[in-house]
């Protein structure tokens, strides 16, 4: 008992030694839970920040599983950035786990990016279950829509300049030419989908109303019923018809999605299936966040043609 | 050459911007005619997104915003938030009030009228896991079935509200109330299965919870039964700790090492109430409980935990009983699944725990001090081999343990398999079969029944309401 009781306190006291060498990095430590998310904060970090995203680009960032290794990265974190709107609710179980009080909520390590930002899809009438796995607050899918990114950075703005008041100047600037880029973007992207304001779309998961909205877009069907819960044959049938009668020709599909179901729905539409980046790292070519709108438009636009 | 390159750079930068010889009239006409159609396109577009942003805005502002997680800074107030109602609610925050809101008639139903998203202040969630039991009748009579006095039954094995939510900015609390049909007489009874509260800012990544608490020893000793990987606990931990879950009143303190892996140290003092393994119950003599426990994150390959714990108290005969665990878990999850494909886990329990003995053939009976050194453990498997569609919601599993009985003579083994259906995250079957072989009849010959062999057939119905419920590892 006494052996076992002295290795652990010297096993201890070594992780301890270690641990203060860790704390000693300089860069401002940002963890976020999107890729997406964590290409607006080193947009407006820059060189100031380390940031690292929870879940993988390619993942669905609804349903995460909580691994030890997520607490360990948030952990060691100076500011936590999260989506909000119940997207990604499993970081509360990651905080709890990560026992690191500048991230708990209400800390100034905490933001919630999804504050002030005009919410899409917010029920107005009571919601339970029947409807699947529903987001009570509204569509989580903010960041896929680039005319969210003005207020999302400026939460992120706020979190970083609370944490490192001195660089506040820095952040500022760096978001301003984040978004002098991204309007320049923007013009690019409104003229390349103009030709097609008012198609009809279908989508796998219901998670592009706002790049649809922004873009003149529209969303006729979701292959997915109800949000978390499989479709039922009947409603593919229903689907397959609407997109018949009403000639829709694209499929928006996700990494993450079905996509076997997908292409024999639109097999059996007539219709063809587009992948588009559902988050930047999503797929190839989506490195950062304007390159990710940049290959969503181009897919679009593309398949649309 | 330095010179040259400027040169170059500068002839490079003029030559573009000087009007082309070449270029006439015509030609630039058509560019301008061009450019100003690419204008009025541009122009008509954007009209066109800000009229729908401002119907967008229109559809906000006709509703409250929810209330989102604010920083510590000035908050306006929502655009279209409902007024307040009474006349505190216009008063500045922490002023007194004034005579003029003391006589003022409150609004009865003020908290209903602006209740909104997170204005309860704190969350509730509630499960009903309902299990069914077939065996023999034999061990039905000798109550030797997994779910003792309760065979061949269908009873609520754990109704559970859970109430929690921040206490305020430095703790967070739990309470749970749990009703269940524990015994052959039918009644529900209803206790206070967890009441605890977490204080959140200690400093060195510590954590600190007080109250009666799940004591987190090993693998699946604290976690609520519904949360179990089968419908049963191991039977390794049932004979070393009970039916009931490993919890226990005092305080506990966790360490998360900042490294960049998962490293985390947990301590506790407790009274000692678990009467399967200590039962002293006093602090006097407490039960102390400690965790080592790691975890690397293998990306492609998968991720595993390991971990060690040791818990040391003493038993109502004032003697002293220690149990040591190892635990390991594997969880494997190809690219782009939302579940593992497979989880392999096991755990293995020594423990030495004394004993009062007395020889029934000596002339006379005295009692002895004896030390019962005892071990089990248990494996399983669970795979779920459908990434999409119906089938995905399917997963099938098996689980073998082995164990001696901690203080009498004997052991006993058993097998599990089991099917899992869970038609979303809210709701979940499940089906099971267990064979359990005995080299004694200890504890299991009440009636004069005998339960050395069992076969059993589970069923169990899961259900949530309330928050979505997380997937730890």
């Amino acid at each position: 008992m006494r052996a076992a009781i002295q290795a652990l306190s010297s096993s201890l006291l070594v992780l301890g030694l270690f641990a203060g060498d860790v704390e000693a990095a300089n860069k401002i430590g940002v963890i976020t839970t999107t890729t997406d998310l964590k290409a607006l904060t080193e947009a407006i970090g820059g060189e100031l920040v380390e940031v690292e995203a929870l879940a993988r680009g390619s993942q669905n960032a609804h349903d995460l599983e909580v691994r030890p290794s997520l607490m360990a990265k948030v952990r060691r974190a100076d500011l936590l950035v999260v989506n909000g709107l119940e997207l990604d609710q499993w970081v509360e179980v990651v905080v709890q786990g990560a026992n690191n009080p500048k991230v708990i909520g209400g800390a100034p390590g905490r933001v919630d990016a999804s504050a002030g930002i005009l919410v899409l899809e917010a029920p107005k009438t009571r919601v339970d279950r029947s409807m699947g796995d529903v987001h009570p607050l509204g569509n989580p899918h903010y960041t896929v829509d680039p005319g969210m990114a003005p207020a999302t950075t400026a939460n992120i703005l706020e979190a970083l300049a609370r944490v490192a008041p001195q660089h506040r100047a820095v952040f500022e600037r760096n978001r301003r030419e984040f978004l002098g880029r991204l309007d320049q973007a923007m013009a690019r992207w409104t003229v390349a989908l103009a030709p097609f304001q008012g198609a009809k779309v279908i989508v796998d998961h219901n998670m592009w109303p706002y790049f649809l909205t922004r873009f003149g877009l529209v969303q006729a069907g979701s292959i997915e019923e109800r949000p978390g819960i499989p479709p039922t044959p009947g409603h593919i049938t229903k689907l397959i018809a609407l997109m018949k009668e009403e000639k829709i020709k694209v499929i928006l599909i996700v990494p993450w999605g079905d996509r076997k179901l997908a292409e024999r729905v639109a097999q059996d539409a007539g219709a063809k299936t587009v992948l588009v980046a559902s988050a930047v790292g999503a797929v190839k070519g989506a490195n950062t966040y304007v390159d990710t709108i940049d290959y969503n438009v181009k897919a679009l636009a593309q398949a649309l043609r | 050459m330095r010179a040259f390159v400027a040169l170059t750079l500068v002839l490079g930068l003029l030559v573009p911007a000087a009007p082309a010889p070449a270029q006439d009239a015509e030609a630039l006409r058509r560019e301008m005619e061009q450019m100003r159609k690419q204008f009025e396109a541009m122009q008509e577009q954007y009209k066109k997104t800000m009229d729908s942003m401002a119907e967008r805005l229109e559809r906000v502002e006709a509703r409250p915003q929810p209330a989102a997680a604010a920083p510590p800074v000035a908050v306006q107030p929502a655009p279209g938030a409902p007024p307040a109602t009474g006349v505190t609610a216009q008063r500045p925050p922490g002023s007194a009030p004034s005579p003029l809101d003391l006589i003022t008639p409150r609004q009865p139903f003020a908290l209903y009228e602006r209740r909104g998203p997170g204005q309860l202040l704190f969350d509730m969630g509630m499960v009903s896991d309902f299990v069914g039991n077939l065996t023999q009748r034999n061990v039905q009579k000798a109550e030797g079935g997994t779910f003792t006095g309760r065979e061949n039954r269908f009873f609520p094995r754990e109704v559970e509200v859970n109430l929690f939510g921040r206490i305020d900015p430095y703790a967070e609390g739990i309470i749970r109330f749990e009703f269940a049909q524990e015994s052959s007489d039918r009644e529900i009874s209803a206790t206070l299965a967890e009441a605890y509260l977490t204080l959140l800012t200690l400093p060195f990544g510590t954590k600190l919870s007080l109250g009666q608490v799940p004591v987190r020893f090993g693998l699946l000793s604290h976690l609520h039964r519904e949360a179990l990987p089968q419908t049963d606990a191991p039977n390794v931990l049932t004979r070393f700790f009970g039916e009931e879950q490993f919890r226990e009143t005092g305080a506990e303190i966790s360490w998360v090492a900042p490294l960049p892996f998962y490293f985390e140290a947990l301590a506790g003092v407790f009274n000692g109430d678990n009467e399967t393994a200590f039962g002293r119950g006093s602090l006097r003599y407490p039960l102390v409980t400690g965790r080592l426990r790691t975890f690397f994150d293998l990306e492609d390959f998968g991720a595993i935990e390991l971990g060690g714990s040791i818990a040391n108290g003493q038993t109502p005969e004032q003697l002293n009983d220690q149990i040591i665990g190892f635990h390991t878990k594997y969880k494997y999850q190809p690219a782009g699944w939302q579940r593992a494909l497979f989880t392999i886990a096991g755990e293995f329990l020594y423990g030495i725990r004394q004993v009062n003995v007395t020889d029934p053939d000596a002339a006379s009976p005295v009692e002895q001090k004896r030390t019962r050194e005892r071990n089990g453990w248990y494996a399983y498997g669970e795979f779920r081999p459908f990434q999409h569609g119906p089938l995905s919601l399917w997963s099938a599993g098996v689980r073998y343990d082995r164990t001696q009985f901690p203080v009498n003579p004997g052991r006993e083994w058993a097998v599990e398999p089991y099917l899992s259906f869970m038609p979303s995250e809210f709701l979940r079957f499940r089906v099971g079969y267990k064979h359990t072989e005995r080299s004694h009849r200890d504890g299991v010959n009440l009636n004069e029944g005998s339960a050395r062999t069992v076969d059993e057939l589970f069923f169990q119905t899961t259900f949530f309401l309330g928050a979505h419920p997380s997937h730890p590892f």
